[in-house]
């Protein structure tokens, strides 16, 4: 009989692996490609001092209707992303948060040719349309915005730095950054290679393997031993681009499993430990303070439509 | 961006009229009781500008939330975290009088100049006299006014004993006004002071320099802030009493004998003066019916006191109803005089076979029908007072002090008992408001400084001694009779005369003292460093500014014990 565990995670955050999901994506892993023994392998900290790590955030400020005496009534979204990094300078012993950037959405279904009122917030709002009438479409528009601008942080940032990203990889160019996934939703490898993961140690890694559809190669890494933990709590996967030599891809692996137990998160401090590494999870908070006021948000945005009406 | 600036409002919580708070800028810094100054457009009005002083310092990492992240962002460097420095200013002024708060986000600049003398009032003082010195190294004043009895009177210095910052603190301040006559003005010349050395004999010297001045760190350069040339008192006499049981008067002093002149009454002066009063200043005394027998016995001496032929200061006890006016006139020949009154021991005789005849009734004209026991407890404290403070009343030419004989009357008490201090502290007090009383006149000023004040105006109990001073607590102001009072603890002093006293200084302050009503002018924060303020740091309070300052005075030019003193020929002043 297996045992039931109860997720360290707070319940409004899902959980790290969601059963339901946990689908096997046969065919298109390679679990071969490191061409190494199928069992833990210690992380290896090759010294790199200078670490960035790359996240966003984002917020659905209102929701918007277009009101069309033809088509009916057309959903929309007012939307403020925000992404930035936390440079972790190993030699100095000091982290800093930079490259903010904020960026305000208002997103149009239906394909639409209006354009939002200037609000008065800096940065302003900006309008896009998409094609579909689909509300869920809306969310997901902003959501690849804020990968896609936070994609390319993470690639200029690769250029000195090692990088690691929040979440998949967005962009597969041959630039040196991890994506860290904290939470599972597939299991791509088969029954005796999920032992292996098993019997991962906090700063140990598993062989590589290729998700060849995606183009990506992926490992796990254990961050911590969680107390009372099942087999697969403390573990976060990570991801590196196809387009790199192998032999930097093992490197990056390696340094992975080394440098991020070190940056791990303690239950008591954050809802998602020990996943939501420490400086992301401060990375986040920052991002949100930088959002702005939810309610001074609003209020502008009211007022800008008021205006218009008005006018 | 001016070069006096230091930080800005803090905009993260409510600025209000009597309190702000300052994010200070990466390359500057404030520390406590800096003053600083934010200006404000307020509509309608203009440019106000809002004074304060700094009461706390903090600083905190910003994005820290749990205290272990302190590791993460100093030891670890894995999480991001801004250092954050502020400071909380209590608001001194704001000018003109629109009472509006600071706006969040103006920069905040150090207080310099004539900034400064805004910030501290001193624009508005008509006679601004320095107390001491600010962090900042420049003089902080008080107004004159509001101790020479114009505006208020009187000064009360309270801390623990030990570090002699009370007297220290006092005599710097007399120091500074006997030196500042343009400040003092009308009667500066004739500033009469009269001090009481309490313990030790810290006080011997003042005419002395002192030779460890020149080493002191930062004397000079605070007398010249202060802008007094430092030197020993110009102007001071020395008094002490006479050491018992020697015929001649040699002071009773160790340290120091000569320069010091010795002082005592005599019976006449004793019975003129109605000193008998001082020789009951317990507060126990009070009970029963013993004021009533001393006042009928005052009465008396006053009528029967006669003076002897031939022995000056001596008097005889003797019944003036067969004069022709039922009052003596002149002294009676020796032969005639009976028992002779030379030194209280003999005066305590004589009354006792008055009030207390071997053969039948006391006269009720001395005694008023008191109870006898009470009689007999009036004669037990007489026997107790003759016996600590005899030597103090003796026959012969006068030797009373004369407090007119130099600018500063040292009173050394510290030898004696505790009644007779009360007795010699009575007399004189009585003496300087008796003699105020009759000219009628404020002007000269006469400044009386008192020690353990709390020996003296107990806050229980009651006695001639201590309503004197309430008195002159009270009316003195008008009389140019001015109380520096010191004491451990405000809390044992008599509150009429606490409450009457308008500057008020603090040095080193008992923890459990600090937290006292009688402190409650302190802000929190004040009253919290109160418990850590190092000798030579008071802080000041005024009716002229609104908040206590903290201020620190230099180290004394002259000598406070034998071994300060400097040799002859050797000039530590030299140079200055």
């Amino acid at each position: 009989m297996a045992r039931i565990f109860v997720e360290g995670w707070s319940p409004e955050y899902g959980a790290p692996l969601d059963a339901a999901e946990l689908a096997p994506a046969e065919g298109t892993v390679d679990d071969g490609v490191e061409g190494v023994d199928w069992a833990p392998l210690d992380g290896h900290d090759d010294g790199c001092a200078r670490i960035a790590f790359v996240d966003g955030v984002r917020r659905i400020d209102a929701r918007l209707t277009v009101d069309d005496q033809l088509a009916g009534p057309i959903p929309g979204l007012c939307g403020t992303l925000a992404i930035g990094a936390v440079l972790w300078d190993r030699a100095a012993v000091r982290s800093e948060v930079a490259n903010e950037r904020v960026q305000r959405w208002a997103v149009l279904a239906g394909g639409r040719a209006e354009r939002f009122p200037v609000v008065d917030l800096t940065p302003p709002y900006e309008t896009m349309a998409i094609a579909t009438r689909d509300g869920d479409a809306l969310v997901h528009a902003l959501q690849s915005t804020m990968r896609a601008a936070e994609a390319a942080l993470a690639t200029s940032l690769a250029a000195d730095r090692c990088v690691f990203a929040d979440g998949p990889l967005h962009e597969l160019g041959p630039h040196e950054v991890v994506g860290v996934v904290k939470s599972h939703r597939v299991t791509y490898l088969d029954a005796p290679r999920n032992a292996v993961i098993a019997a991962l140690d906090a700063g140990q890694r598993t062989p590589l393997f290729a998700i060849k559809d995606y183009g990506r190669y992926s490992w796990y890494v254990r961050l911590a031993r969680v107390e009372d933990g099942h087999a697969w709590s403390g573990l976060v996967r990570c991801e590196a681009s196809a387009h790199l030599p192998l032999a930097t891809v093992r490197t990056i692996a390696d340094r992975a499993a080394a440098l991020l137990p070190l940056v791990a998160s303690q239950p008591h401090m954050d809802p998602r430990a020990p996943q939501n590494l420490v400086p992301i999870g401060a990375l986040e908070r920052d991002l949100r303070h930088r959002m702005g006021d939810p309610g001074l948000v609003y209020r502008a945005l009211r007022a800008a439509v008021a205006e218009r009406r008005a006018s | 961006m001016s070069d006096d600036q230091v930080g800005r409002v803090l905009g993260s919580e409510h600025t209000s009229t009597a309190t702000f708070r300052v994010v200070v800028d990466d390359d500057q810094f404030l520390q406590l009781d800096d003053l600083v100054v934010v200006r404000t457009e307020v509509p309608k009005v203009g440019e106000v500008r809002t004074y304060g002083v700094v009461t706390e310092a903090e600083a905190i990492y910003e994005g820290a939330r749990y205290e272990s992240d302190t590791h993460r962002i100093a030891e670890l460097g894995i999480m991001p975290a801004q250092k954050v420095r502020s400071a909380t200013v209590a608001v001194t002024r704001v000018d003109p009088e629109i009472w509006v708060s600071a706006d969040p986000g103006e920069p905040v600049e150090r207080a310099t100049g004539d900034e400064r003398s805004r910030a501290l009032y001193t624009d508005q003082m008509e006679r601004p006299l320095p107390v001491g010195l600010g962090r900042d190294g420049a003089p902080v004043h008080i107004d004159l006014d509001f101790f020479d009895g114009r505006k208020g009177g009187h000064m009360s210095i309270a801390g623990i004993s030990g570090v002699a910052t009370k007297t220290s603190f006092a005599l710097f301040f007399l120091r500074v006004l006997t030196a500042s006559p343009e400040v003092v003005g009308e009667g500066a010349a004739n500033l009469r002071v009269l001090v009481f050395n309490v313990k030790g004999e810290d006080l011997l010297w003042l005419d002395k320099p002192n030779a460890r001045f020149a080493v002191a760190d930062d004397a000079a350069e605070g007398w010249a802030a202060i802008g007094v040339a430092p030197a020993p008192f110009p102007s001071v006499r020395f008094w002490a009493p006479p050491r018992r049981g020697i015929a001649d008067l040699v002071p009773d002093t160790g340290g120091r004998l000569e320069g010091i002149d010795v002082f005592a009454w005599t019976p006449r002066e004793f019975v003129d003066l109605g000193l008998l009063e001082f020789c009951f200043t317990d507060a126990n005394d009070a009970k029963n019916q013993l004021p009533f027998i001393r006042e009928r016995v005052q009465q008396q001496l006053q009528r029967f006191a006669v003076d002897v032929e031939g022995r000056p200061g001596a008097i005889a006890l003797r019944d003036p109803r067969d004069q022709p006016d039922g009052r003596w006139h002149g002294p009676i020949p020796a032969g005639q005089a009976g028992p002779i009154v030379t030194d209280l021991p003999s005066l305590v005789a004589e009354l006792e076979t008055i009030l207390d005849p071997d053969d039948g009734e006391p006269d009720t004209a001395w005694t008023g029908r008191v109870q006898l026991s009470t009689v007999s407890a009036f004669l037990r404290r007489l026997h107790a007072a003759s016996s600590r403070l005899g030597h103090l009343v003796r026959a012969g030419d006068s030797t009373r002090i004369d407090r007119d004989a130099a600018n500063v009357t040292v009173v050394a008490i510290q030898s004696l008992h505790e009644q007779a201090q009360r007795f010699v502290v009575g007399a004189l007090l009585k003496e300087t408001f008796q003699h105020k009383e009759a000219t009628g006149q404020r002007l000269p000023l006469s400044v009386i400084v008192l020690d353990e004040l709390n020996k003296y105006a107990p806050r229980e109990g009651t006695s001639p001694l201590k309503d004197m001073l309430i008195d002159i607590a009270q009316r003195g102001r008008s009389l140019g009779v001015l109380l520096v009072g010191a004491q451990q603890s405000a809390s044992r002093v008599a509150p009429e005369v606490l409450e009457n006293a308008s500057i008020r200084i603090t040095g080193r302050l008992d923890a459990a003292e600090a937290e006292r009503a009688e402190y409650g002018w302190m802000l929190p924060s004040t009253r919290a460093r109160a418990r850590l303020l190092k000798p030579g740091t008071m802080v000041v309070s005024q009716p002229a500014v609104p908040v206590p300052l903290v201020v620190t005075f230099p180290f004394p030019p002259w000598a406070t014990r034998r071994e300060e003193v400097a040799a002859d020929g050797e000039d530590p002043f030299a140079g200055l």
